[in-house]
């Protein structure tokens, strides 16, 4: 089955495609063949906590909940050093090792 | 192709709050015909929704934007603030954030601008390249610095 990972943001433009950019990018090098990476509005993540397939959220803003998967703040994608891109990269590859 | 030119840049700029820097960029990209007239009150209505403020170091940048309806061709805009307006912090809008650097891209289409919005993305996670530009004296160096940084044509 294949693995889900939704990239939050207001909009659902620019911001949550540089994340969503930098999420695939290290998918496809990991050659994880089943992971899609979609990037999704904020407003519209209600929609997809039922689906089965959905493995992990990233989002730009702070979320004050708790969901039944990972959920991991994707502000560094935007604004951190490469070296803290990395260390959340690499906090994704092992979240999605774990499923 | 993304509209990046001196036109669409404001130096050293003294305004009263974030939705006059907005309404300002917006001005000179609709004065290119790059946008339409009500691209302003369209970032500003989604700034207000989904601020754009960035806790990036050493002082914060801001990095509105609003939907693709309203654009007519992709363009960057750019304000270097004299002194800093108040933004609210996209990951937690409860927070207000000083910006100094105002970074507006008039986007059609992201994935037609992934290589300049991963070229942003690399600028706003260096704190020394942005004190570079926001120490800039010159309209011109603002110019030709985001060029090179931003490898804009």
């Amino acid at each position: 089955m294949s693995k889900l990972i939704v990239v939050a943001c207001g909009a659902g433009i620019n911001t949550s495609t540089i994340a969503e950019d930098s999420i695939k990018e290290r998918v496809a090098k990991e050659g994880f063949a089943d992971v899609e990476v979609k990037r999704i509005l904020m407003a519209d993540i209600e929609g997809y906590l039922a689906r089965t397939d959905l493995i992990m959220i990233v989002s730009m803003m702070k979320i004050f909940r708790t969901y039944d998967v990972p959920v991991f703040q994707g502000m560094p994608f935007l604004i951190g050093s490469q070296a803290e891109k990395d260390v959340l990269l690499d906090k994704i590859v092992e979240a999605i090792k774990k499923v | 192709m993304l509209e990046f030119n001196e036109s669409l840049i404001a130096f050293d700029l003294l305004a009263k709050d974030a939705k006059e820097v907005i309404e300002l960029l917006a001005g000179k990209m609709h004065a290119q015909g790059l946008v339409t007239a009500e691209y302003g009150t369209q970032t500003w209505a989604r700034e207000m929704d989904h601020p754009t403020g960035l806790p990036t170091k050493p002082f914060c940048i801001a990095f509105p934007h609003a939907d693709a309806e309203g654009v007519n061709h992709s363009a960057l805009g750019v304000a270097v603030m004299r002194q800093p307006v108040k933004f609210q912090n996209m990951a937690d809008p409860d927070e207000d954030l000083d910006v100094m650097l105002v970074f507006m891209l008039a986007n059609r289409d992201p994935q037609e601008q992934i290589q300049t919005l991963r070229n942003l993305a690399v600028l706003f996670g260096q704190p020394e390249k942005l004190t570079e530009l926001r120490d800039q004296t010159t309209l011109q160096g603002v110019v030709s610095w985001l060029r090179r940084e931003l490898r804009l044509s």
